[in-house]
């Protein structure tokens, strides 16, 4: 069971997007990248929203699309769910006559139970009677979500759902989205732009870089590459460690910012950080602004720290020294 | 009320004037929608001449859209005998055909008013259907008509109020026969070619008038609330 693009190329004016990847349906898969590297034009793609120049898409075994075949599924039969960014909730029905519109087009006859359910789940049962341009962000976005759920698609594609929330009604939507694809059984793709939630929610990642598919794979393996960490800001520089490795972690992964990490040349004793790690100087990086970035390799996976270069020859610290790495709780 | 201010034959052309209107509506009215949709559409191969034929009967003569309505739909013409034969209807010099006329001459008005409220429509919403399994079909019905239809309803009543004057193309195709084809229009012209017929020109002038301006302002009342509707 996967989805796989094969040399698959759209273009929309003069931009072009090509991806040639295969990931296994199951759990979360994070589409990572910079703001306008196609993202989003990935998501309208296997979606069927955009017709492809070249290349095919082929979703748990079947041809959606081939253009060399001349063969395309059309976007209402494909079984595909796509939650857009901006809600897109048809403004002539109630939150509830959108929810109703998903389900009244279910292949098989589903209990009307159903809507009441997911309303309940993601708590929006006191909007159902209410017309859709009243909604706040947070809302609509939940309404969205509740719709694309109702018509059961066998995969749902995410754009930015998180971005009309503010911080702790994101951090609840990001627990809401895991806790559904499992409860549900339902592949999801998520697009972000945001390295911690890519950390949190990713089983696998798809990372994309000016109009290109640049890798994909297991969320721990993309995450770690250095054409990964090309697609981050400064301050976002770090590291992907496994949830259960870190005091109070949840999900998959938590994204270690270099910048949150201290480093000790001697194993700390005393102190109120929960998370201390011994490891060994893998690589030592100087920045072009004179930062020095420095990688250990600990039993929670790689850990970078960024430092001052007086602080690198204070500790004395070069290529295979060992060191301990040193997190807030709170930092993560 | 109304039968204490006009007189009984004032009344019959009203009559007459609303009913020929109003089957012109219904008439172009599905048409009017199915060019409005092509023409709202991206390009393709022959928009130009969907469009130039949406827009004819505005740059021709009227006389010329009734005289070309005689040519095919006359009683020799090529449709009109047709139709007399299978089903035994006459549309020259009868109310229907006087409907016929004037729904050809509304055409670009309804095509235009609903144009424009498909063209106001977010596509985004045609995707969020299809990923939703609302196929193109689904989508025009569901969703495409049901959020133009404040926009197909003011081009209806913009129709409408502009069929009720509607002169040229209507006497030409169903001349003016009292009772039958005589609208305002035609009443007015009538009564101006009698002597002492002025007052009854300037009676059925100011009924006209009523007539056109209570349509425009519904129409202008619907396009307001077809905006307010489609702002999600």
């Amino acid at each position: 069971m996967s989805l796989k693009l094969t040399e698959a190329v759209v273009r929309r004016g003069a931009f072009r997007l090509a991806a040639d990847f295969e990931i296994p349906t199951d759990g979360i898969s994070v589409v990572f990248g910079p703001s306008g590297a196609g993202k989003s034009m990935l998501l309208a793609m296997i979606a069927g929203l955009h017709r492809l120049e070249t290349g095919r898409v082929v979703f748990n075994g079947a041809v959606l699309e081939d253009a060399g075949a001349r063969t395309r599924v059309g976007a209402h039969a494909r079984g595909i769910g796509l939650v857009f960014q901006d809600a897109r909730l048809f403004p002539h029905r109630t939150v509830r006559g959108n929810i109703a519109y998903a389900e009244r087009r279910l292949p098989a006859a589903r209990n009307a139970q159903i809507v009441v359910e997911i309303a309940r789940r993601l708590e929006i049962e006191q909007l159902l009677d209410r017309p859709v341009r009243n909604l706040s962000g947070g809302e609509r976005s939940r309404v969205a979500l509740a719709r694309a759920i109702v018509s059961a698609p066998e995969m749902l594609l995410l754009d930015e759902p998180f971005a009309a929330l503010d911080g702790r009604r994101r951090r609840a939507f990001v627990t809401l989205l895991r806790d559904l694809s499992r409860e549900q059984s339902l592949p999801m793709m998520i697009v972000t732009h945001q390295v911690e939630e890519a950390a949190e929610l990713a089983d696998h990642v798809v990372a994309v870089k000016a109009g290109r598919v640049i890798g994909s794979g297991a969320a721990a393996d993309v995450m770690r590459r250095a054409d990964f960490a090309e697609l981050l800001d400064r301050r976002d520089a770090g590291a992907r460690v496994d949830a259960k490795a870190v005091a109070g972690g949840q999900g998959g992964g938590v994204w270690v910012r270099a910048d949150s990490v201290l480093l000790a040349a001697e194993e700390p004793r005393g102190i109120s950080a929960r998370n201390v790690w011994r490891g060994r100087v893998a690589a030592i990086v100087r920045e072009a602004d004179g930062a020095v970035l420095v990688s250990l390799d600990t039993d929670a996976g790689y850990i970078s720290s960024r430092i001052t270069p007086e602080a690198l020859s204070d500790l004395r610290l070069e290529e295979g020294s060992t060191a301990w790495a040193v997190v807030k709780s709170h930092a993560l | 009320m109304v039968r204490a201010m006009l007189t009984p034959e004032e009344i019959q052309i009203l009559a007459t004037s609303l009913g020929v209107a109003g089957r012109a509506v219904l008439f172009s009215m599905p048409v009017a929608i199915a060019f409005a949709w092509a023409l709202s559409r991206p390009k393709f191969p022959g928009k130009w001449i969907v469009d130039a034929v949406a827009h004819l009967p505005l740059v021709l003569p009227p006389v010329l859209v009734g005289y070309f309505l005689l040519l095919l739909f006359g009683v020799r013409g090529p449709f009109g005998s047709w139709l007399r034969e299978a089903f035994g209807i006459q549309l020259a010099f009868t109310a229907e055909g006087a409907a016929l006329a004037t729904a050809v001459m509304a055409f670009p008005l309804m095509v235009r008013a609903i144009r424009l409220s498909f063209e106001a429509t977010d596509r985004g919403l045609f995707e969020a259907a299809a990923v939703l399994r609302a196929g193109p079909w689904d989508r025009f019905w569901s969703m495409a008509l049901p959020l133009a239809w404040p926009g197909v309803l003011a081009g209806a009543v913009t129709a409408f109020a502009a069929g009720l004057g509607e002169f040229g193309a209507v006497i030409t195709f169903a001349s003016n026969v009292e009772g039958q084809t005589q609208t305002l229009p035609l009443a007015i012209y009538s009564a101006l070619q009698v002597p002492d017929g002025e007052e009854t020109a300037l009676r059925l002038a100011a009924i006209s008038m009523t007539a056109a301006v209570t349509g425009l302002v519904l129409a202008e009342l619907l396009q307001h609330w077809a905006r307010r509707r489609l702002e999600a």
